[in-house]
């Protein structure tokens, strides 16, 4: 069966409720579809606006968040109808980094206990020795030491490091999926080379799929082989990443990498301008493309339709300039 | 001579801890001098775990245990001209005369500073009775919507709890919240970590211009360089609770020093590269046991018999330039 390999989000569209009481909606997804081969590892980059639904889309794969329509198989399993042990070998199976390690963790509890839990009752290790082996093992990738978290709380540690503990982790039940949100946002440079060469080896020699959300678009191509970028809840681009940044098919794609800010003080006056909007809610609530408020190509139609995936060259792309604004 | 509005004097410190029994105690900031001119952006950069925070939380006189202040001064010129030592106030006093008035301070992972039980408009109203200013509620709720807009969040945010927030907008909350008093000097600690490059770039650049407009001066604490690149007039760097370097930025960018300062400047990916980089080997040191000499020995390519055994004096190139490294001060 062509589901046995594949890990496919069909259709997602999440709710949330805005307003004093919550009652009225809008679309935090509307209509993402993503299909992943599980046999062919791969960073797929997850790109896109603040707020624009990334974290919930990884939550919903997780499975803790359910979706109000469409739904998402694993190995032709929809996920959020697990139970027993199906459940935990799903959980085994998945992985995430959270973008916020403070919230990972919580504070009272040592974080090392996370790593004996996971190691135990996930990979149901028993040997004390080689449960520390591992642990430590874990640890060392990321550039720490069992030694030097024993025993220590969240708060002990800078936010850098506790997000290299959260990735270590992760790494534990040797998944087939990292979710991983912002996993280098707080590292320096010399560091985050490094953790990248590792979600590299990740993939090459673990065979792992490595879901990497990030807002920094130079990292992205450093690690990435392909890109969705999403914008207030729907995905408008998605294609391999070299051909996505040589020549962005969707205005906003473009917008995002003019504003890449480069590692050169003489750059610094040479930035296209930015506005600040201060509409994203009622840009989730337009009914066509979300980013015809903002889009200098804007006509009729884009406010009125949302535009369909359309194929430009190997890019999936959806606005309505590739299509002459017609149906 | 531009005017310094903050001087930090060798300034130690970090956080007493057990480790199972024993006390030991993490020196995260260890001898560490430099000032703060009136109207600048310094920037802050240097490693994970390097005491970045920890050197905003002394300097903001947030000394609560476990963390401690071993040596070293902080002085303040305040906006009616008085010099204040940081170090010497109660908490209280901190609190009164220099928090939010003085300096405001975006702390990292501002996204979960906010309580996560009120509404955002009640936080602020918190922070407003807090000192005293009397504000009628409708009154707050337009000043409210007011900042937020300008930091591109739609004003429905007021009316939200935390949790219904993605990351980038709670991080936007927190600084709306930092600018109400328009202090004179803002610590911000990894402000944009959390948002897309469009809206990175329109903090910033608002940032940017409240500040020239306001003649504030802005500690821009980032392990990004180029945030640093975009905003910073003067950089530190740091190194295992050491500023290592400081320096305009062109300087740092174009001729770096130290051998860190180069490894961190070598690392850095530009859009379009993906030739294999290798980064600095090894890993950044443990602060309660930090090696002996110069702390960056273990990792240095250009390591010498000195750097093992003596730590490194500061070499002074000019008036707003020093490096902390051996192999300047020989050559002399
Ligand atoms: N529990 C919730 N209740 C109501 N609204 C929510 C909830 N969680 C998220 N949202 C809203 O859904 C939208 C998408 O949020 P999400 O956290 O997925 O964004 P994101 O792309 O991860 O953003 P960031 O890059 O800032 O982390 C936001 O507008 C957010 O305010
Ligand atoms: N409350 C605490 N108790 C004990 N040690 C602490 C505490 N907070 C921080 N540390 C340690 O002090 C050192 C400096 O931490 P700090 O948070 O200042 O680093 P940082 O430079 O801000 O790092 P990052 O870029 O990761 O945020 C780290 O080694 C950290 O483990
Ligand atoms: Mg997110
Ligand atoms: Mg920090």
């Amino acid at each position: 069966m062509e589901n046995e390999n594949m890990l496919k989000i069909e259709s997602v569209t999440k709710l949330y409720g805005y307003g004093i009481l919550g009652l009225k909606k809008f679309k935090a997804l509307d209509s993402v579809s993503m299909n992943v081969n599980l046999e062919r590892p791969k960073i797929a980059v997850l790109a896109g606006e603040t707020g624009s639904g990334k974290t919930t889309l990884l939550r919903i794969i997780m499975g803790i968040v359910k979706p109000e329509i469409g739904r998402v198989l694993y190995r032709g399993y929809d996920i959020h109808k697990l139970k027993g042990s199906t459940a935990r070998w799903y959980r085994k199976e998945v992985q995430p980094i959270f973008q916020d390690p403070y919230e990972a963790f919580n504070p009272l509890r040592r974080v090392d206990s996370y790593f004996y839990d996971t190691v135990t009752n996930i990979c149901g290790i028993k040997d004390k020795d080689e449960i520390m082996y591992r642990i430590d093992e874990s640890l060392r990738f990321v550039g720490l030491s069992l030694d030097r978290v024993s025993g220590k709380y969240p708060h002990e540690f800078s936010g850098g490091e506790l997000q290299r503990i959260s990735i270590a982790r992760a790494l534990l039940t040797t998944p087939r999926i990292l979710l991983a949100d912002e996993p280098v946002s707080m590292l320096d440079a010399t560091l985050r080379v490094g953790i990248l060469n590792i979600l590299k080896d990740l993939k090459e020699k673990l065979n792992m799929i490595i879901i990497y959300v990030t807002h920094d678009l130079s990292t992205a191509y450093y690690v990435g082989d392909d890109i969705s970028v999403m914008y207030r809840g729907t995905l408008v681009e998605h294609g391999p990443i070299s051909k996505v940044y040589q020549e962005p098919r969707h205005p906003y794609t473009s917008a995002l990498l003019n504003s890449v800010l480069e590692p050169d003080p003489s750059l610094r006056d040479k930035y296209p301008a930015v506005k600040p909007s201060s509409l994203e809610l009622k840009e989730f609530l337009i009914a066509g493309c979300r980013y015809a408020n903002r889009c200098p190509y804007a006509k009729e139609i884009c406010w009125t339709t949302l535009p369909p995936y359309i194929d430009v060259d190997g890019v999936n792309v959806r606005c309505w300039k590739h299509l002459d604004y017609k149906l | 001579m531009p005017k310094n509005i903050l001087s930090v004097e060798n300034l130690n410190g970090g956080y007493e801890v057990f480790v199972g029994r024993r006390r030991v105690f993490v020196h995260a900031v260890d001898d560490v001098t430099f000032s703060l001119h009136n109207n600048e952006v310094l920037g802050v950069a240097g490693e994970s775990g390097c005491g970045k925070s920890t050197l905003a939380k002394m300097i903001y006189g947030a000394i609560i245990p476990p963390l401690l202040v071993k040596g070293g001064s902080i002085s303040i010129t305040t906006k009616g001209g008085e010099v204040l030592n940081i170090n010497k106030l109660s908490i209280d006093e901190v609190r009164r005369k220099i928090w939010w008035i003085e300096i405001s301070y975006i702390p990292q992972n501002s996204m979960n500073v906010l309580n996560p039980l009120k509404r955002i408009k009640d936080q602020f109203i918190d922070v407003f009775r807090y000192h005293g200013i009397k504000m009628d509620k409708t009154e707050t709720v337009e000043h409210l919507r007011d900042t937020l807009t300008t930091l591109g969040l739609p004003p429905e945010v007021i009316n939200a709890y935390p949790h219904q927030l993605s990351g980038g907008m709670r991080q936007r909350v927190v600084i709306a919240l930092s600018l109400v008093f328009n202090p004179r000097i803002i610590l911000a600690d990894e402000p944009t970590t959390a948002v897309d490059v469009v809206t990175q770039r329109t903090i910033l650049s608002l940032l940017k211009e409240w500040r020239e407009n306001n003649k504030s001066s802005l500690v821009l604490i980032s392990h990004d360089m180029s945030v640093h690149a975009y905003m910073d007039d003067r950089i530190a760097i740091m190194y295992a609770g050491n500023v290592v370097e400081l320096g305009s930025s062109l300087d740092i960018f174009k001729e770096p020093l130290h051998p860190y300062t180069r490894a961190l400047i070598e690392s850095l990916i530009r859009k379009g590269d993906k030739s294999i980089r290798k980064g600095l080997a090894g890993q950044p040191p443990d602060l309660i046991n930090p090696p002996p000499g110069c702390r960056f020995h273990p990792r240095c390519p250009y390591v010498m018999n000195i750097c093992r055994s003596e730590e490194p004096v500061t070499t002074f190139l000019d008036n707003d330039r020093y490096v902390r490294c051996w192999l300047y001060t020989s050559s002399r």
